[in-house]
């Protein structure tokens, strides 16, 4: 226990030693704030345009439905920033094995009396905790420009609940990605295709039955994070990016196996 | 090996980026598509190859020990997500509670079993995601209820057969019978439903002939809208000319009068007498400044409405069409079945309104003023207050006390039982206001009371406005500056020092 605890503070020192972590989470932070802040200025717009005093004002129902905080901002911003997740988390993952790899630091860990379980388990964690980060920063200004308007606090955070375990899950996928290889630039490309592919099935259902669309639709990222975006926190989609994560975390694990046998 | 992968792994991200970004599967998303795959399974068949060769028999075991951690993750995540599926547990955390079905909705959908809903729907329609949510919830709440979804371009036969014309539209099938609902809201599918459930509760006689409030009006002023709701929930609607009436049929379970503008004839208010003495129902709604004879008629039976207009100064603030306190907000109600559910946060709206005074014509007769103003109301003789467009009425020195607006009796003779319910408005349930606060649960309600049928007695869903009040630019720019670029700001100066130090180092 000690040694995974000292692995993880090793990794989270690596991170934060480097100026590679503070620049992702400013890109994040920076792109969500402005993304959200373009979203709630034309949100505002439309709708003053709307209730402009020869429209009736806002005391008539002459807005229409789809003119709302979750539609106009909400929705577009979950959209955008789980897709700018998609490109930024491989970038981020790509290192994390393929590195010591490439170094042959690997060898060393093993050596030591952890267990290639151990050190899988103690890069994920740091991983996903950096995620965490990352999503809380870029949540500090969406939440306080939510809360001083008085309302859909608790629907924003279900949309970053939604945007967390999103980022978790492809986490896991970018670990494994880096896992299997000592170049980063395969792990962040493999990446990205293995989430591409996760994605959305949407692209393949012309061609299965109606039975494998379903399925596949199960399996694919963008509907299980996308109900976080309708306000809808279900224990089904928590427990998803949970396995998927649980799954990834074996696969690395096998990686290891894997070099022991290939050398 | 990895050059193979390599490439494969880019054709697929370029193949499906460019499938995500136009929306459109052509020519190059799919031979990317192609030549990634192939070029994946070329570099995974290298790599099996590889690994033959290297791996011996001591190898073994090591590789099928970690396939089977891999296999048991993947059965533990699975079972654990098919678990939390069955559990079904889910928040709502919408401002509006979205997906928190309202109770009535709840009641029937548990009185429709084997119910089968499709989904038509435009793949770019955005308003399906919401649809298909309110679809899961609705089929949560069923038993043994059926979900299919048709992309509405495919399907063009079902479309001509349910008359179904736009994306976004529910169909709802039991047996033989079918409903659409082309706008899907809590509201429309409860009407759908009820509709779906051929409930048959009774025949109502709607007064005509003496400008009454006309049932088949859709404009502001009508009450189709009441008739129709009348008719979702069971009830036939027959016109009954009072001009020609000698006696009320038999098969009439109830009467509707909706504000009378002229003296009904002796011969049907007689006819009435004498359906209320042999058990009818009457909802009788009323205006100030009238005299029909239905007043005579209430009167009779305990309920005296003087031809007075009701001023409510506490809710006096005109909303520019009407005099000051003319228009009521209701929220103080008797216990009755009449006003189950409604309460202070359950308001009703009335304009123009007389009110009662209740005395019972005998001992065990049941007289109860479901709904009364506020305690600061009180009556005017002046009937031109209707007209005084945002003027403020001055109080003549009438005591101020709570006002009935709403009157119900129960009476019970010769064990032949009469149910009456008299409001002293009929605007509240015109088209205009039917659908304003609880107005049409206390109208619907009260006519369900009457005609004896208490179990039908609910509130229905009402309309669930989004938010659509806008974040002050201001304060948002505030925020922009104050949080939005304040903190990439001090996370850039942190990794710049970071890295200046590392270098130094």
């Amino acid at each position: 226990m000690t040694a995974l605890m000292a692995l993880i503070r090793k990794e989270f020192a690596s991170l934060f030693g480097s100026p590679t972590a503070y620049l992702t989470l400013t890109m994040v932070a920076l792109v969500t704030a402005l993304i959200f802040f373009d979203h709630l200025r034309l949100y505002n717009q439309i709708l003053f345009v709307y209730a402009s005093s020869n429209m009736g004002g806002f005391e008539s129902d002459t807005i229409p439905d789809y003119i709302n905080l979750w539609d106009a901002v909400f929705f577009p911003v979950m959209e955008t920033l789980g897709l700018t997740l998609v490109g930024a988390v491989p970038l981020l993952t790509m290192r994390v094995f393929a590195e010591e790899r490439a170094r042959g630091t690997d060898e060393l860990l093993v050596s030591t009396h952890l267990t290639p379980g151990q050190i899988v388990l103690a890069k994920f964690a740091v991983t996903f905790l950096f995620v965490t980060l990352m999503m809380s920063v870029s949540f500090v200004y969406p939440a306080i420009a939510i809360e001083r308007g008085g309302l859909g606090a608790q629907h924003l955070s279900a949309v970053y609940l939604g945007l967390t375990l999103h980022g978790i899950g492809l986490a896991a996928i970018g670990l494994v990605c880096s896992a299997f290889t000592s170049s980063q630039l395969v792990a962040a490309v493999s990446g990205w295709a293995i989430a591409f592919v996760l994605w959305d099935f949407g692209w393949i259902q012309p061609f299965v039955s109606e039975s494998m669309a379903r399925a596949l639709d199960s399996i694919a990222l963008h509907p299980r994070y996308g109900s976080f975006s309708e306000g809808i926190v279900s224990l089904e989609n928590v427990v998803y990016f949970a396995g998927l994560a649980l799954v990834g975390m074996a696969i690395a694990r096998f990686s290891f196996d894997m070099r022991r046998v290939s050398g | 090996m990895r050059e193979l992968a390599l490439a494969g792994f880019v054709a697929i991200t370029f193949g499906l980026g460019s499938y995500y970004a136009t929306n459109h599967f052509g020519a190059f998303s799919l031979a990317n598509l192609s030549l990634g795959g192939l070029g994946l399974l070329a570099a995974l068949v290298l790599g099996a190859r590889r690994l033959r060769f290297t791996g011996g028999p001591h190898s073994r075991p090591v590789v099928l020990h970690g396939l089977g951690l891999v296999l048991a993750a993947i059965v533990i995540a699975f079972s654990a997500e098919r678990g939390a599926h069955h559990a079904d547990v889910r928040l709502d955390w919408t401002f509006e509670q979205r997906y928190d079905l309202d109770a009535s909705l709840v009641d029937l959908i548990e009185q429709l079993p084997g119910l089968k809903i499709s989904l038509f729907y435009d793949p770019l329609d955005p308003r399906i995601r919401r649809t298909r949510l309110l679809v899961d919830e609705i089929a949560r709440h069923g038993k043994k209820v059926r979900v299919k979804a048709y992309k509405i371009d495919k399907v063009p036969e079902k479309l001509e057969d349910y008359g179904i014309g736009s994306s976004n539209s529910l169909l709802f099938r039991r047996k033989d019978r079918y409903q659409v609902v082309e706008r899907p809201t809590e509201g429309a599918i409860y009407e759908a439903l009820y509709r779906l459930l051929s409930v048959e509760a009774g025949v109502i006689a709607v007064l005509r002939g003496e400008g009454e409030g006309d049932p088949e009006v859709t404009t502001d002023l009508g009450y189709g809208g009441l008739a129709s709701m009348l008719a979702t929930e069971g009830y036939e609607i027959r016109s009954l000319v009072t001009m020609s009436v000698r006696e009320i049929p038999d098969d009439v379970d109830l009467l509707l009068a909706i504000a009378p503008q002229r003296g009904i004839q002796p011969v049907a208010l007689d006819a009435i007498r004498r359906f209320l003495a042999r058990g009818g129902g009457l909802v009788a709604l009323l205006e100030p400044g009238v005299e029909s004879g239905l007043e005579e008629i209430l009167a009779e039976w305990g309920l005296r409405s003087p031809d007075r207009v009701v001023i409510d100064p506490a809710f006096g603030e005109s909303s520019g069409t009407e005099a000051q306190g003319v228009c009521p907000l209701v929220h103080v109600y008797e216990s009755h079945p009449i006003t189950r559910g409604l309460d202070r946060n359950h308001m009703t709206f009335f304009c123009g309104a007389r009110t009662f005074e209740l005395r019972k014509p005998e001992v065990e007769d049941e007289l109860r003023a479901v709904a009364q103003t506020s305690a600061r109301a009180w009556l005017s003789d002046d009937l031109g207050v209707l007209d005084r467009r945002g003027r403020s009425v001055e109080h003549a020195g009438e005591a101020q006390t709570y006002r009935p607006i709403a009157v119900a009796g129960r009476y019970v003779r010769d064990d032949v039982e009469t149910r009456i319910l008299a409001i002293g408005d009929s605007d509240f349930a015109s088209n205009r206001y039917l659908r304003a606060l609880y107005n049409l649960d206390l109208i619907m309600n009260g006519v369900h009371w009457t005609a004896e049928r208490e179990p039908q007695i609910q509130l229905r869903p009402k309309i669930r406005s989004t938010v659509q009040f806008p974040l002050p630019v201001a304060d948002s720019l505030q925020m922009l500056y104050g949080v939005g670029l304040l903190v990439p700001e001090a996370l850039l100066i942190v990794g710049g020092v970071v890295w200046i130090r590392r270098r130094t180092a």
